[in-house]
């Protein structure tokens, strides 16, 4: 009963036909955000470095964690986090956002929330680049073995991210209190995700449950691999990984299943 | 599919609905699911019924019609931006469409990277894209304004820039919404010029309007919609002959 063919069906390969559209939203994005504001690249820095901050000064010198080199700890997850939390952010307001668009001109919905996953993995990865160099030349002094797992680590993150963005996005374009939902949903995961406490501090008995949460996992595998330099347990990382295929999997369907609708609402 | 026909609609059948009460917060869901409420009270406020249509390769057809009639409505079947409810709509090769003038632009950018995400959109390459910008830049005719943010823009600009990106494009199929209704004369007769070179070079044209003037020097065949319904289909003249016999007379 639907139509065949090419602005009607969607695919995977429609995604690559606009990687074009991709890679100029991803540009437009960084332009609109950084290019006519005045300190540009610095504000992408600034915001994090100070939670950073703050969190390293209460929790070293006001309730202590005891841990070493709890500056190092915090700077190899935090960003992540951030990551995650803008994502999830960005898929409560990016359809709305190119609405116009997408009632003028058919294309792949999910190019949007690609363009906005790839733009923060942009800022992303100066962040890292900056939490790196601190922690290869103050902590380790060299450059652990366990880094070469980043590659597959950032891929992670990317899948999960996008993968549970997809949905979220979806419910937003039909329910509109959904961006005044998630900043309580976030609170919560922020403190049910190891960000400024390592998971070793979870009780051991429901150390196993407290990793289900993928995100709890995939920043315990940051910790492990960034700040304590050791290769992360297989079981671990091959559970994560499957996570976030799984997940990535799941949220595309469901964004494809809907994304027919999204121009009807106004 | 083995058709040849450039645009083939058939069957097909758009409804919308009227909500008289439409649940837009989850909070609201979530009462009205466990008081056992309906999530929507709806019924269908409007409908394209039986919306039928055959353009082939290098012709150019017009919608026409009262406002309201789903002209606008199956222009976005056809350019895939709705979902038909019922039958079938096949397109062949590149399709643009202008819809709803130049809000698909971005307002913070200028109108030369709204040019390159606009044709980005449309499905145009890199390389492309860099070397139809001079001509879209060149026919659009914005002086200077080509660099500033399109939010300082009149609705006559925005449409010269849509109008000349769409254009530019190289489209096989193009479908205009009341496209000619802005801009100013010049304006108009390039758009007119350019739109019969168009059409020389094989491209297939949808054009919707109420005004039947502007449409002859474009189409020889038309489509009369009156409430959702095709009421006739032919030759330009006939059609346009018929449903202006119809204007000004009220239909109950």
């Amino acid at each position: 009963m639907t139509a065949a063919t090419s602005p009607h069906g969607s695919a995977v390969h429609d995604v690559w036909r606009f990687r074009e559209l991709w890679r100029s939203l991803v540009v437009r994005n960084l332009k609109v955000k950084y290019q006519r504001s005045l300190l540009g690249f610095v504000w992408t820095l600034l915001n994090p470095l100070l939670t950073v901050a703050v969190l390293v000064t209460i929790f070293t010198y006001v309730v202590r964690i005891p841990i070493p080199g709890y500056w190092a700890f915090v700077l190899s997850g935090y960003f992540v986090w951030s990551f995650v939390q803008q994502m999830l952010s960005t898929g409560t307001y990016v359809l709305a956002e190119h609405a116009p668009l997408r009632r003028s001109v058919a294309f792949p919905s999910e190019v949007l929330v690609l363009a906005a996953a790839a733009s923060r993995l942009v800022e992303f990865a100066v962040e890292l680049a900056l939490a790196l160099t601190a922690l290869v030349l103050f902590l380790h002094g060299g450059v652990p073995a366990s880094y070469a797992l980043l590659p597959l680590l950032v891929g992670i993150q990317a899948l999960l991210a996008v993968g549970l963005t997809m949905p979220l996005a979806c419910l937003s374009v039909f329910y509109r209190d959904v961006q005044h939902a998630l900043p309580v949903v976030l609170l919560v995961l922020f403190y049910a995700c190891p960000v400024f406490y390592p998971a070793s501090l979870v009780p051991e008995a429901a150390r196993s449950v407290y990793l289900l949460n993928p995100i709890a996992a995939l920043l315990t595998l940051y910790h492990t691999v960034l700040y304590e330099g050791r290769w992360p347990s297989a079981v671990l990382l091959g559970g994560t990984s499957a996570a976030a295929v799984g997940i990535a999997w799941l949220g595309y369907a469901v964004f494809n299943r809907y994304k027919r609708l999204f121009a009807e609402i106004v | 599919m083995k058709d040849s026909a450039a645009v083939l609609c058939r069957d097909v059948v758009k409804r919308f609905y009227h909500y008289e009460h439409r649940t837009t917060s989850l909070r609201e869901f979530f009462i009205r699911s466990v008081l056992g409420r309906p999530i929507h009270v709806r019924r269908a406020s409007f409908t394209l019924q039986d919306f039928e249509l055959r353009v082939e390769r290098g012709d150019a057809v017009a919608l026409i019609g009262d406002n309201g009639s789903g002209k606008s409505t199956a222009l976005r079947l056809i350019a895939g931006i709705y979902a038909p409810t019922a039958g079938v709509i096949e397109t062949r090769g590149r399709l643009a469409a202008v819809i709803e003038l130049g809000v698909g632009f971005n307002p913070e950018l200028t109108g030369a990277e709204n040019v390159a995400l606009y044709a980005a959109v449309m499905g145009l390459t890199r390389r492309e894209i860099a070397q139809r910008s001079p001509e879209i830049v060149a026919f659009a005719d914005l002086g200077d304004f080509i660099h500033e943010p399109v939010k300082y823009y009149s609705s006559g600009m925005q449409a010269r820039l849509a109008f000349s990106v769409a254009l530019c494009v190289r489209p096989d199929v193009l479908l205009l919404d009341e496209v000619l209704a802005v801009g100013d004369q010049g304006f108009r007769a390039r758009c007119v010029e350019r739109l019969q070179d168009f059409r020389r070079g094989g491209g297939t044209l949808i054009v919707v309007s109420h005004d039947v003037d502007t449409v002859r020097q474009l189409c020889e065949r038309a489509v009369w919609l009156d409430r959702g319904r095709v009421r006739l289909a032919g030759p330009l003249d006939a059609v346009a002959h018929a449903y202006a016999g119809t204007v000004g007379s009220t239909t109950a």
